[in-house]
């Protein structure tokens, strides 16, 4: 039972740190299909960064975490920029853009890898191998009933993961900034007349997408896969795009449908395990998640609505 | 000379190709694909390679171009027909999105509809002993049928319930990769490939292995029907009631209310055609192309063909070529790299590219309009 709750919070928070960036994007606006695509380049940023470091300095990999993160980042945002360069300034088709992106990503990160691991370490792998990053337990809390669980065998970047989190919230609800970002989505003439600049707006918002995705991905890469490679890109920005859609574009419930998906994909592996089914029965229990995304979205899709002005391009002309 | 002038003088001789509106739906995705054909020189030329014989090592692995020597029963024509042959899944996939896109649907699914339309025709016909004749017209109607269904869903999920088409089509993805790996690993495994049991010659879409003239060469069947469809589909978008309400309802859902179409019906009748386009895909792919299905894998088409129909301005004579354009750099990138050592990865860079630069035809027509107008304003106060 543990094993649920502790792999499915480490599943659902980096799946909900990447959906709160589609949130922001998506507030001011910006259709962003591009999450899997910043999350993959942004884990391949932070990776190639550990292992050169790692092979200059000779420093454990392991020890290296929290620079991988801080690169993931930096890579992610980076990248980001194509994305709101292409929807903002070029007026590009915002759903095409990301998934243009999308598949920049994947080709351009499987071909510098195997060109970085072939020039720099003369070795033939289409992989960065980084390791598991390092647990910890609470020790008093984690002897609580059922509970207790959620503070044994913590990831640190779980802990990263919900402080960055309770800031996004504020900064999108609480603040000026963050007042402006949602109505640029929903209202941008609105905002225009106040005095300003939606395009700013919009492509800051696309850049925090960008940066909060790339942490994403260099968490799951540092925990699920354990390397970056191209399996990193397993539709998990799609997913994160689900979770936010569910979640109604708003950050609280999101977390919510992101613990369904955690809990539903590690329950049904328990499940499968514990009827000591062949192992061809966990791929049926996999579906669950996605199933019971759909059936909730039957029953809750009425009372959604997306920000307004959402993936219409901003022309200052126009009424 | 001013330096604001010399600029403007620079950017209007650099768009001067791609200025005649009338011209443009062509001459921007050209002028995308030079764009996106220097950026790669560029990026060869910094590893240390020959641009210019990476790209003719491209067009001679995938049969436009003769290489110097052959393999026995290999000639050009071969290499040829192995390009249509992988291009024909991809033409499919590519007018399915671009089919939706007219109606203002994004069908990310395509890749699911394909596998489930592969899967069924595979366990229907693939594993049946039936004849040729029968079998093969067949697995096109279970394609069509399997794949129709699967995007009809989506449509009325989309009309009944208000569940975005991009979510719901996420969602079936996934659920179809598991359900179906499930039962290959089951029921259906090659215990040696690990993928599921080859299907029946007779079953297949393509011909392989066909020995004429000392030849011996893969016939995609499917591909003439892909040129087929792609024609009748223009017919039926441009001269139809059909394609005249999809596309209005396509270019505003209200509009189209107003003006009394059933906005509701055309939703999920678009997505019919849409998932039908992408079972007959999937049908060329698993029991053409291919000939088993690998467990757990969606193919990549379903992805790149979003890109590809936007290339080919979702226009389905232009998706034809944007897919052939595509299918020669994937198929030629492995000669090039063992003609030219350089990594076959690349191939998929430059499609990249080319998707990417593509995407910001709006801007370049936009541009291209502001220069007009500024000129007709320069020639007015002139005069």
């Amino acid at each position: 039972m543990d094993t649920v709750i502790i792999d499915g919070l480490s599943f659902a928070l980096p799946l909900f740190i990447m959906a709160i960036g589609g949130i922001y994007s998506e507030k001011s606006g910006i259709i962003n299909l591009a999450l899997e695509g910043f999350q993959g380049f942004g884990a391949f940023i932070g990776a190639l960064a550990v292992v050169l470091i790692a092979n200059a300095s000779g420093i454990d990999i392991q020890q290296l975490f929290y620079v991988a993160l801080i690169f993931s980042m930096i890579g992610g945002m980076i990248f980001s920029i194509i994305h709101a360069v292409l929807s903002i300034k070029f007026k590009a088709n915002q759903v095409i853009s990301g998934v243009v992106i999308n598949i920049l990503a994947l080709a351009l990160t499987t071909f510098l890898t195997t060109q970085i691991n072939a020039l720099v370490f003369g070795t033939a792998s289409d992989k960065f191998q980084l390791g598991v990053s390092d647990r910890f337990t609470i020790e008093g809390l984690a002897n609580i009933p059922v509970l207790g669980a959620v503070f044994t065998n913590v990831y640190p970047f779980e802990v990263i993961i919900i402080v960055i989190a309770f800031f996004a919230w504020y900064l999108l609800y609480r603040t000026k900034f963050g007042m402006r970002l949602r109505a640029s989505g929903e209202n941008p003439h609105s905002v225009d007349a106040a005095g300003v600049n939606v395009s700013k707006i919009r492509f800051s918002a696309v850049l925090i997408s960008g940066l909060l995705s790339g942490l994403g991905g260099m968490c799951f890469a540092y925990s699920i896969s354990a390397n970056f490679s191209s399996s990193i890109y397993l539709g998990y920005g799609y997913l994160a795009i689900a979770a936010l859609i569910f979640g109604n574009w708003r950050i609280l419930p999101t977390l919510a449908a992101c613990l369904l998906f955690g809990f539903a994909r590690s329950g049904g592996a328990f499940i499968a395990q514990l009827m000591e089914l062949p192992s061809g029965f966990t791929d049926l229990f996999m579906i669950l998640p996605y199933v019971l995304t759909l059936l909730l979205l039957i029953f809750f899709s009425k009372s959604n609505s997306a920000p307004r002005a959402l993936g219409e391009i901003y022309d200052k002309g126009k009424r | 000379m001013s330096k604001d002038k010399r600029n403007s003088i620079v950017s209007k001789n650099l768009l001067r190709p791609i200025s005649n509106e009338k011209w443009q739906t062509i001459t921007i995705p050209l002028f995308s694909i030079v764009i996106s054909f220097i950026a790669a020189a560029i990026v060869i030329f910094l590893i240390g390679k020959n641009p210019f014989q990476a790209f003719y090592n491209l067009f001679q692995g995938s049969g436009i171009l003769p290489k110097p020597s052959y393999a026995g029963y290999k000639s050009m024509l071969t290499d040829f027909l192995s390009l249509l042959n992988a291009m024909t899944p991809l033409v499919f996939a590519s007018l399915a999105v671009a089919v939706a896109f007219k109606a203002g649907l994004f069908n990310i699914g395509v890749s699911g509809q394909m596998l489930v339309s592969g899967f069924i025709a595979s366990i229907i016909v693939g594993y049946s002993g039936l004849d040729a004749i029968i079998a093969k017209p067949l697995v096109l109607v279970i394609g069509i049928i399997a794949g129709g269904l699967m995007g009809g869903l989506v449509g009325w999920l989309k009309h009944r319930f208000n569940i975005n088409e991009v979510v719901s089509t996420i969602m079936l993805n996934y659920i179809a990769q598991y359900v179906i790996s499930f039962f290959i690993q089951m029921y259906y495994i090659d215990p040696v490939s690990r993928q599921s049991k080859y299907v029946s010659e007779a079953s297949r879409l393509t011909l392989v292995n066909v020995e004429t003239a000392n030849l011996k060469m893969d016939l995609p069947l499917g591909f003439i029907l892909a040129i087929i469809f792609a024609i009748f589909l223009k017919f039926v978008m441009d001269k139809t009631v059909v394609g005249y309400e999809i596309k209005a309802v396509g270019m505003n859902r209200n509009a189209a209310k107003y003006a009394g179409i059933n906005v509701g019906r055309n939703t999920v009748l678009a997505m019919v055609i849409s998932g039908g386009l992408a079972g007959l895909a999937g049908v060329t792919y698993y029991l053409g192309y291919f000939s088993s299905i690998q467990p757990k894998v969606l193919s990549s088409i379903g992805f790149d063909s979003i890109a590809v129909s936007l290339l080919g301005n979702s226009h389905p004579i232009g998706v034809i070529f944007s897919s052939f354009l595509i299918s020669i750099i994937d198929q030629g990138s492995t000669y090039m790299s063992s003609q030219a050592g350089i990594r076959q990865e690349i191939a998929s860079v430059i499609v990249g590219l080319i998707l990417l630069f593509s995407a910001c035809g709006e801007y370049l027509k936009h541009k291209v309009g502001q220069l007009k107008e500024t000129e007709v304003v320069r020639k007015e106060s002139e005069s």
